[in-house]
């Protein structure tokens, strides 16, 4: 992607170079955030905001001992950031694959039933409109269990994208493929391998990269209101009960940067799966 | 089941194709469509967009289904699509995540299941290396030019061996070059196996060099089919042989007219057309028709100086029409509410010469007399052909050529003039020579390729030729008949009916326009005002305009005479002569272009509104003009006497099998 400059061709071997000439991409965002980094120490230690500065993430003892020993188990809740995370992660990778699979089959039939879409429309508009911490109560009421519910929040909430984005990437397959099929005369199934998948692949993986972002955060929000689990969630509500504020940051921090990994994630796979689309 | 000799593929029974519109109601896409297409024949739909023609390709391919009557293939009606029918669409329609092996092999799965996959491979194969897509048959459709997946769609559609092939717009998106190479493709392939095709098409080089027939359709609402070509080209074709062709060009003028004609129509209809009625008069709002000649002098004056405003008629638009058969049709749809018309054609559409129900139209005034001349081209001149007695002598020594001479109607004073010189010096106009109708302004450049011998035309396109050295002038109109009548104001009897104030209001505009035409101390200001890009676009100095002198020969190119001497107005020129319509009528009937009316009579009685023309004259206080000419003469000195037509008739040595025919005409009525 770096274009090589005419006048000095033995630049591009050398990395300082390299750095210097690709300095417009990566300096940018390196002085935004560390500008606001630097106003949060400056802001903090002067008093003029109640929160910790960062630089006190690592010189404090409790969050030095979870960033430097996200492994450690002491039993019960008492464990490492990974170990957190894993719970969370499993939860959300339940609650998301169910919501994959019903969101993209619902999704294709509502988009290929015009008449069953006019009958559902109305209630996955109005369903998708309850926010996830609205969920939990109905979930416990529903399933009596922590971890089923977590579950079912993540599902419900993580579905609507998938659903509508499939039934609307069905509903888009060019009238050209469509004709073709029909000439064609060609059978279902080999419609639905030739065609359809194909042809709505990329709006199916649009609705999957908005869902595992919603995905993330509700679970966050689950496991906030359900005590005594095990996840990176209720870690964040267990230091604000305790006011280890400290912890409260490093879990904040932490939440946004798996996140952010799972987003790119969903964009890596579907560059893969669906190329030049 | 048909039981014609030759079974028809298709048949398209009646069709009509409705859609329902968002606000309710409904739009009609297309009205009584009736085709019947052949197995082993290449058939073309032309038209405007939006006139259908993709709708009635979706109905054959049964995607589409008519509101009602039916489409049969085979014998049996079509309901659903099916790869007996295989459509080759607009925008490709490949499948951009199969390459163009898998998209071919697709269809010949899905098509011929049957078949064993090394037979598979084979015909994948085969129709890959048809359209010449060897090294390409990998690669995705994005990685291909427009040209080359266009050629998988081809080869897809061929490769499950339909019944019909069926092309929307197959090449529109296509640069010029590669066009014309799939043309050519396409071309060899159905010949090659004798496939049945059906292209619609917005083409109409594309229509002429691939079809056997082209379909032309109207514009919607409510698309007709306004005509079929036959392409009379032999088969194989090759795209530079084919323009070389002598059918070419006229199957290539006649769709690109009927385009024109439909773009007019729509023009037309988008326009208000409420009738207007102001100042004691009916209509007000008129379209006048004429075609870029000298002699739609009057009615350029008239507008230009305020001539209809003068007498009431405030909206008057002239309307540019390329040839007389704009105006015919323009008359017969009622697109147009009077024209300049050359003087046979009011008696010869009256009589139904334009194919049509006979359709009384009248004219109450003359506009312009002589102005034509006889021309042939340099090519003859060169080989010592000065005089008609030498046109004579070299088409008897070359007899075996094709002898084409060009007139601009068949109802045009031209036509008759020229058939009646030629006739009278030994020549039969329709067997020594072939006389074709061509557009004024197309004459120049057939006569300058050599691909007609001459002309006869009026100005400026008479004398331009012979200024610029394309040919040379063989006989003028003094040296035929003198004064005879070149054009004239022409109406349909029931507009005339509808609106008598109007008519009479017109006619007083352009009499005092022709008024004006005839001074000569105008004539400098008429080429002016003609060359403007609205009438006639040429340089002024090519519209001249000069007095009658007996004594000028118009024999010589460089001689005064050669400038044409038109007559817009004078004694006993302007009102309309029985006479001189009743010659022409004989004349028409003579070349069997019209049965001689039994009740020529009436026929003239409606047709020369005399009484219009008086009054026009006498509430312009020009009396003394409206005398009537008296006697006919040409320069064989053949006497007419309009009491006996027919013995007119029998007293001419070359002429046809010309019939008498009571002419059945409704009564006068309003329109």
């Amino acid at each position: 992607m770096v274009p090589t400059s005419p006048r000095r061709p033995g630049v591009a071997s050398n990395p300082l170079g390299w750095l210097t000439r690709s300095s417009g991409t990566w300096l940018p965002p390196l002085l935004g955030t560390g500008g606001f980094l630097l106003l949060w120490q400056i802001l903090s230690s002067a008093g003029v905001i109640a929160l910790p500065a960062p630089s006190s993430l690592f010189t404090e003892e409790r969050t030095r001992t979870l960033i430097l020993y996200p492994f450690y188990d002491r039993g019960g809740l008492d464990k490492g950031l990974f170990w957190q995370t894993m719970a969370s992660l499993s939860r959300v990778a339940q609650g998301y694959t169910l919501a994959a699979l019903v969101g993209i089959a619902v999704g294709i039939t509502i988009g290929l039933k015009p008449t069953i879409n006019r009958a559902f429309d109305p209630l996955f508009q109005f369903l998708r409109m309850v926010a996830p911490l609205a969920w939990v109560p109905i979930a416990l009421v529903l399933f009596q269990k922590n971890q089923p519910a977590a579950i079912f929040v993540i599902f419900i909430t993580a579905i609507w994208p998938i659903l509508i984005n499939t039934a609307e990437g069905v509903r888009q397959i060019p009238q050209d493929y469509r004709n073709v099929a029909l000439v064609l005369q060609m059978s279902s199934r080999r419609f639905f391998t030739k065609v359809l998948i194909p042809s709505a692949l990329p709006y199916i993986f649009t609705g999957l990269r908005i869902s595992i972002g919603l995905a993330w955060l509700a679970i966050i929000a689950a496991e906030i209101v359900m005590p005594g689990t095990l996840g990176i969630g209720f870690f964040i509500w267990d230091a604000y009960q305790q006011n280890y504020v400290g912890e409260i940051v490093l879990g904040v921090i932490w939440i946004g940067a798996i996140g952010l990994v799972l987003d790119r994630l969903m964009a890596w796979l579907q560059t893969r799966i669906s190329p030049g689309q | 089941m048909t039981t014609t000799p030759a079974p028809s593929l298709v048949d398209v029974r009646a069709i009509d194709k409705s859609f329902a519109l968002k606000g309710g109601g409904s739009y009609l896409a297309l009205q009584g469509i009736d085709l019947e297409i052949r197995k082993g024949e290449f058939i073309s739909l032309i038209g405007h967009s939006g006139c259908g023609k993709s709708t009635l390709l979706n109905m054959i391919a049964g995607l589409d289904l008519p509101t009602e009557g039916t489409v049969l293939l085979d014998g049996e009606a079509i309901k659903r699509p099916g790869p007996d029918k295989m459509v080759v669409f607009q925008n490709y329609s490949l499948l951009p995540w199969l390459s163009v092996r898998e998209n071919i092999a697709l269809a010949v799965d899905e098509v011929m299941g049957k078949i064993g996959s090394r037979e598979r491979d084979a015909v994948v194969q085969e129709h890959i290396d048809m359209v010449g897509l060897g090294p390409a048959a990998a690669k995705l459709p994005l990685q291909l030019s427009g040209g080359m997946r266009q050629r998988v769609a081809i080869a897809r559609a061929l490769a499950i061996r339909p019944k019909l092939l069926l092309l929307d717009e197959p090449f529109g998106a296509l640069d010029a070059l590669t066009r014309g190479n799939l043309q050519e493709k396409l071309m060899q392939i159905c010949n090659e196996h004798e496939l049945t095709a059906v292209m619609v098409t917005h083409d109409v080089d594309e229509a002429v060099l691939l079809s056997d027939r082209i379909v032309m359709l109207t514009n919607g609402p409510g698309s007709k089919i306004g005509g079929i070509l036959e392409v009379d080209i032999p088969r194989p074709r090759a795209r530079l042989e084919v323009v070389h062709h002598p059918s070419y060009y006229s199957l290539r003028s006649e769709i690109i007219y009927f385009l024109n004609r439909q773009k007019r129509v729509k023009q037309w209809r988008a326009r208000p057309h409420a009738v207007v009625a102001r100042h004691g008069l009916e209509k007000v709002n008129l379209d006048l028709g004429f075609l870029p000649l000298a002699a739609s002098a009057p009615l350029a004056v008239a507008e230009a100086h305020g001539l209809f405003t003068k007498h009431g008629l405030d909206e008057v638009s002239l309307i540019r029409e390329t040839s007389w058969r704009g105006i015919v049709d323009g008359l017969v749809d009622g697109t147009l509410d009077a024209s300049l018309m050359p003087a046979g054609m009011p008696t010869w559409m009256t009589a139904g010469g334009h194919g049509g129900p006979p359709l009384p139209i009248v004219t109450p005034l003359t506009l312009s007399r002589n102005g034509n001349g006889i021309t042939l081209g340099r090519r003859l001149a060169e080989q010592g052909v000065r005089t008609v007695e030498d046109y004579r002598a070299y088409l008897k020594s070359h007899e075996r050529e094709p002898h084409t001479m060009g007139i601009v109607h068949e109802a045009s004073m031209h036509n008759l003039l020229l058939r009646y010189w030629l006739a009278a010096n030994g020549i039969d106009p329709d067997k020594d020579v072939h006389l074709q109708a061509l557009p004024p302004a197309q004459m120049l450049a057939d006569l300058k390729d050599g691909s007609i011998d001459g002309y006869c035309v009026g100005a400026p396109w008479l004398d331009r030729a012979i200024r610029d050295g394309h040919g040379i002038a063989v006989a003028g109109d003094l040296a035929i008949w003198p004064g005879h009548p070149g054009k004239v104001l022409g109406l349909r009897e029931d507009w005339a009916i509808a609106y008598p104030n109007t008519n009479i209001a017109l006619t007083k505009a352009l009499l005092e326009a022709c008024r004006y035409c005839a001074d000569p101390a105008h004539w400098a200001e008429l080429s002016e005002l003609l060359s403007d890009r609205r009438y006639l676009g040429i340089k002024p100095e090519m519209i001249r305009f000069s007095e009658a002198s007996a004594d000028v020969d118009r024999g010589g190119p460089e001689s005064e005479g050669a400038v044409p001497h038109h007559l817009f107005f004078g004694e006993g020129l302007n009102r309309p002569s029985r006479t001189e319509h009743l010659w022409m009528m004989t004349q028409m009937a003579r070349w069997a272009e019209i049965p001689l009316p039994r009740n020529w009579v009436e026929i003239l009685e409606r047709v020369c509104q005399v009484g219009v023309f008086s009054t026009a004259a006498r509430e312009l206080g020009l009396d003394a003009i409206s005398y009537q000419r008296q006697g006919i003469e040409l320069f064989d000195g053949l006497p007419f006497n309009a009491d006996d037509p027919i013995g007119y008739l029998n007293a001419q040595t070359i002429k046809r099998d010309f019939s008498i025919a009571e002419i059945p005409l409704a009564p006068p009525r309003r329109a």
